[in-house]
């Protein structure tokens, strides 16, 4: 035997017996649990106020800056969006840089630099630390905030407001806070174009002086740096941000919902439908039910194991992922279980959304399910200290939640000693499927009548993607249609604009009945502005007139002159064709939408009057003629909403006119048979004379 | 300067240069007599583990009527094993304190396991298993069909710009197979069966196709008897693996097309073909990368979304992949901005690149980027593990986790005006308009 042959030998042999000691069958044992050791942050508080935490980490040799501003949750209201474009427009410059020199220093040194409402990051490696941290100190202490970049940043936030208009998460989102906290609550406020075209530089600057604040803001310094050298950059850089007495706010949200509601937002296109199943919850960071409650989560829905992934995406295979969160918050907190589900298994999904729900509140959990998920969660927290600014998150949360200084050193000890009790009361307690909004976002000609039947009051309550409430009924615009083409279809359907044009006088005769009486209405105009109205009940009569100038109102013998509103109606009156000369007459069309009179699809045109009235009319789209005219009119008795309906267009003399007016003012209809139209037959202007 | 001040400085130069080799990532790597490639990095700073497997098959060794079939495949890869019951393959890691997940490239397709480090064996097994002998059904198969279109909605058919890279794709490559992409298109998903399955499976999911990457709170010595332990016994594949040789021919013509999306604002995307990754050019390519689009003195975030305003965002990604890729620059107009206007607001900025030398105080601040990018690239066990396997897998070099910054660091300003006039050809490129649906005639 060579050398060589026996050394195979020997390999084979110890392979032979290395393979034998595998016994694949058995899931290996794991070998002594390693001792997960939490660091200290060390901290230090500036003169004025800035708390600083450090962790030191020489891993890799980069150090991150990162300021978070712990202001209060701010009502924005009409300026919604304010905090975000605060955050966007600090970093744009300070008093010693502008923005490009800003933008050049920090990709010089390779560094990372952003700003939002919430805080300043920065990241560079060590041997540049000192620049960053000299432009953020600038930053946070001597912003400048300047219209030009003011101006950017909102066409910015406005263009990327209609990109979300398309996104299915980002609509999602939006109806969810308005559902959960309220559009009053700074939690659900949304920004929306107009509120984004309200802010201004002073609003800027106002909430930046206001809440931007040291004193109630946290730096946290981590990594390759020593607590000396954090100190020196500390002082050197950030001592000079100026504090001041940060507003106290009342925060307002709303209350969960007392019956299960069902809220739809429609995307008549889409393939699959975003789920959420939520409600706001109260639950504040450290309650002594705080490691049931995540555990329960854990176990319905915040790990791919969880029920709900296995059930939704493992067992019925509807959807690529399952997932549910319990967040806490010193204000208001939230349930939100979502996932997103192809059309035709919505409301199948919904199902098991709610199944797997009211299990966790009906059956205990195993012991064994409880220790895998323990196991799940203690792994996730080792995880989670790979990265060093976990240090620093712990410690600022201690301080911002008044958590007690060994919540995160007693994390493991306190997530062990849940039980399965805990966990079923805490079930109890936060897992409400019977109390929830069931939000769907999706394609509601496909799945929205299958999901009615998970509202506990038997209707769906629909949304648009800023969570206002709307009519599914209403159609969409197209989008290549625009006012002054409805305008032109309406004056071609009902005669042309020359002919109408040509229109010198016109006298309508009406019959009809109001309540069971017979009347007659005589309507006369004469162009331009000049008007008769008759109503004849039989037994009296009422004559409405103006002549251009003044108004009168006269019946039984006596006479009165109209002023104000009611003189301001009449003139309105008075224009027989109002929509062909518009713009002559100071009206403002819009084009408002699209919607249904007696089923048939109308272009909803707003007319604005000069005298700051406004009416809304409804032109039909097939047709071009005007099917519904809608007003709200102050009157001495109040405010009356008016909607006249018209129907049976006939024609006379080439010019189109209804054969049936039904005019609805509150609870009361007047149905009204036009009986002759007469054009151009000469009635005189004395005819309409106020005495 | 004073003498002592420089006595200090150079003191200081020299404890950076000894820092830097501290921060060194120092692995082990072998091959097992059955070809499987393995790589160990020990850091102990945190008691956890992570343990991957990159096999080196993607969608480009599909067949043009099965796309989507690797990542199909993978998905599959989760289902079980002679000895793991269906289903239980997830319980167990999350089950024992870890995470997991897989995903598939047109070149590789990537697992992992990050556990707590005393569960080092635990991974080692599970991995074992389904590379030894997976176990799937047709339940499996039909349930994950599902799945896998559901993702494919989720990401791409509902999302807005979402199918922007099978477009891009699609109209980049004629005869390549990376003109589909990883996630395939419905007809064949539909159509894959569980014997095309297996026989993928026995093909390509076999050791000497594969590369054990492990990273974390381990001992050397002891995971080479685990991994001995668990890997040697998986028998070498024998059977014939399609590696595409086909070579794309050149884009002579520019190619213009319009896709009408469900989107509100239109989007812009010029795409170019560039080398292959690891050649040289590839390195300046990248540098240009991060001219164009790293930072907000970038060039293209400087002039089209500060300066013009033209864009709402905008970016530019070199999808270098093992044979040659693209690059793409993408933008989103602001509101009320044609399509045509930024495309020629992104023409400017290109044609600048390929006429302009750049300044030395530009050049540095690249070079520090670079850098920077560079080091902060390893900060997780994962990240490096999966690095140590692309490098190996890639460029047959895992320590280029060290050292590639050497070939950015040799890349000339010349260089990066010759990569630009040569790569970014007008002629030579492929410009998709995204429109909302509203504006299709």
């Amino acid at each position: 035997m060579n050398i060589k042959k026996f050394l195979t030998l020997i390999i084979l042999l110890t392979s032979a017996t290395l393979f034998a000691q595998v016994d694949r069958s058995k899931m290996p044992e794991p070998g002594p649990a390693p001792e997960i050791k939490i660091a200290d942050a060390e901290t230090f508080t500036l003169d004025n106020g800035l708390k600083v935490f450090v962790v030191e980490n020489h891993k890799l040799p980069e150090v991150s800056f990162s300021i978070m501003f712990n202001y209060p949750p701010v009502s924005e209201k009409e300026y919604a969006g304010l905090s975000n474009i605060t955050g966007s427009l600090l970093g744009t410059a300070t008093k010693t840089m502008t923005k490009d020199e800003i933008d050049e220093n920090i990709d010089f040194i390779g560094a990372t630099l952003s700003t939002s409402a919430k805080g300043v990051y920065g990241n560079a490696l060590k041997k540049n630390i000192d620049v960053l941290a000299k432009i953020m100190g600038d930053i946070v202490a001597n912003p400048k905030f300047e219209k030009t970049e003011l101006d950017k940043i909102k066409k910015r936030t406005i263009s990327s407001l209609k990109a979300g208009e398309k996104e299915p998460s980002t609509i999602a989102d939006n109806v969810k806070n308005v559902l959960d906290f309220g559009k009053d609550s700074p939690y659900g406020e949304i920004e929306t174009e107009k509120t984004v075209k309200n802010i201004t530089i002073d609003k800027c600057v106002e909430f930046y002086d206001n809440y931007m604040r040291p004193n109630v803001s946290y730096l946290a310094i981590v990594g390759d740096i020593n607590l000396d050298e954090a100190k020196n950059l500390a002082d050197k850089y950030f001592a000079n941000w100026k504090k001041g007495n940060v507003p106290a706010v009342k925060f307002k949200s709303k209350r969960p919902p007392l019956i299960r509601k069902v809220a739809m937002v429609d995307r008549p296109s889409a393939v699959q439908s975003v789920i959420h199943i939520t409600y706001p919850v109260k639950l504040k960071p450290g309650d002594k039910l705080g490691f049931a409650a995540k555990v329960a989560n854990a176990i319905l829905g915040g790990a791919f194991v969880s029920r709900l992934n296995m059930d939704l995406r493992e067992k019925h295979a509807y959807t690529y992922g399952a997932h549910s969160t319990l967040d806490d918050d010193i204000y208001m907190g939230e349930f939100d279980a979502t996932c997103e589900a192809r059309n035709a298994v919505t409301d199948s999904a919904v199902t098991q959304f709610l199944y797997e729900m009211k299990k966790m509140r009906s059956e205990k959990v195993t012991e064994d399910e409880l220790n895998t998920v323990k196991k799940f969660m203690i792994g996730q927290f080792a995880r989670s200290l790979e990265n060093p600014s976990t240090i620093a998150r712990f410690a600022i949360n201690i301080e911002r939640y008044n958590l007690p200084k060994d919540y995160y050193k007693n994390y493991l000890k306190n997530l062990d000693a849940v039980t399965v009790d805990d966990v079923y009361k805490a079930s109890k307690k936060y897992i409400k499927p019977d109390k929830a909004y069931v939000l769907v976002v999706g394609n509601n000609s496909e799945v929205g009548k299958k999901l009615k039947k998970f509202s506990l009051s038997g209707k769906i309550d629909y949304y648009d993607t800023y969570g206002n409430k709307v009519d599914p009924d209403a159609e969409k615009l197209p989008a290549d249609i625009t006012v002054d083409q409805v305008i032109d279809n309406y004056l071609k359907a009902i005669g042309g604009k020359d002919k109408i044009a040509n229109i010198k006088d016109e006298t309508v005769a009406m019959e009809g009945n109001i309540q069971g009486m017979n009347i007659k209405i005589t309507v006369v105009r004469k162009f331009p502005n000049k008007y008769y109205f008759n109503l004849d009940l039989g037994a009296m009569q009422q004559t409405q007139k103006f002549d251009g100038k003044n108004a009168v109102v006269s019946g039984m013998g006596q006479s009165k002159k109209l002023e104000g509103d009611q003189l301001e109606a009449l003139k309105e009156e008075s224009e027989m064709y109002p929509l062909l000369r518009y713009k002559e007459l100071g009206i403002k069309p819009e084009l408002i939408g699209l919607g249904k009179v007696n089923d048939k699809s109308a272009y909803k045109v707003k007319l604005t009057f000069p005298n700051g009235n406004s009416s809304v009319i409804y032109i039909d789209a097939d047709t071009g003629l005007k099917l519904r005219e809608a007003s709200s009119r102050k009157t001495p008795q109040g405010e009356f909403a008016t909607t006249v309906d018209f129907s049976d267009y006939k024609d006379w003399n080439g010019i189109k006119y209804p054969g049936k007016i039904v005019q609805t003012v509150g609870p009361q209809t007047i149905d009204m048979t036009v009986k002759e139209v007469k054009i151009n037959s000469g009635v005189k202007d004395d005819f309409f004379k106020v005495d | 300067m004073s003498k002592k001040l420089f006595v200090i400085a150079a003191l200081f130069l020299m404890q950076i240069g000894i820092k830097a080799q501290e921060k060194k990532i120092n692995f082990t790597e072998y091959n097992l007599p059955n070809g499987l490639h393995v790589i160990l990095h020990q850091d102990h700073s945190t008691p956890i583990v992570a343990v991957s497997v990159m096999y080196h098959v993607g969608s480009k060794n599909e067949q043009p009527n099965r796309t989507g079939f690797a990542h199909f495949f993978e998905h599959l890869m989760f289902e079980g094993s002679d000895n793991i019951a269906r289903g239980q393959y997830f319980k167990i890691v999350q089950g024992n304190g870890g995470t997991l997940n897989a995903n598939t490239t047109f070149d590789r397709t990537f697992y992992y396991e990050v556990l707590p480090s005393n569960e080092l064996a635990l991974g080692l097994w599970l991995e074992s298993e389904r590379m030894l002998h997976l176990k799937i059904d047709s339940i499996g198969v039909e349930t994950q069909r599902k799945v896998v279109k559901e993702e494919k909605k989720q990401r791409i058919d509902n999302q807005p710009y979402g199918s922007l890279l099978e477009e891009v794709f699609k109209h980049s490559y004629k005869v390549h197979p990376y003109r589909w992409t990883p996630i395939g298109s419905d007809q064949y998903i539909d159509k894959a069966s569980l014997k095309e399955f297996m026989d993928f499976y026995k093909t390509y999911y076999v050791p000497n196709n594969a590369t054990l990457s492990i990273s974390g709170d381990i001992n050397i010595d002891e995971a080479k008897k685990l991994v001995a332990k668990y890997f040697a016994d998986i028998p070498r594949g024998t059977r014939k693996m399609n590696r595409p040789t086909v070579v794309e021919p050149p884009i002579t013509h520019e190619i213009r097309d319009t896709v009408y999306d469900n989107i509100q604002l239109p989007a812009v995307v010029e795409t170019y073909r560039i080398p292959a990754q690891g050649t040289k050019d590839y390195y300046a390519i990248n540098m240009l990368t991060t001219l164009l689009s790293q930072g907000k003195s970038s060039w293209l975030q400087k002039t089209l979304v500060d300066k013009k305003q033209a864009a709402l965002y905008t970016g530019a990604f070199p999808f270098a992949l093992e044979d040659p890729g693209l690059f793409i620059v993408f933008g989103i107009a602001n509101a009320g901005v044609k399509p045509q206007q930024l495309e020629s607001d992104i023409d400017s900025v290109i044609a600048k690149v390929r006429t302009t030398e750049i300044s030395d105080k530009e050049f540095q601040k690249l070079r520090n980027q670079i850098e920077t990018n560079f080091v902060s690239k390893a900060s997780t066990n994962l990240g490096i593990a999966e690095q140590l396997a692309n490098y190996y897998v890639y460029f047959g070099d895992a320590n280029l986790i060290n050292t590639e910054i050497d070939r950015y660091m040799k890349v000339t300003k010349e260089d990066l005006l010759k990569a630009a006039q040569k790569y970014f050809a007008p002629n030579s490129r492929v410009i998709l308009y995204y429109l909302p649906k509203s504006a299709k005639k």
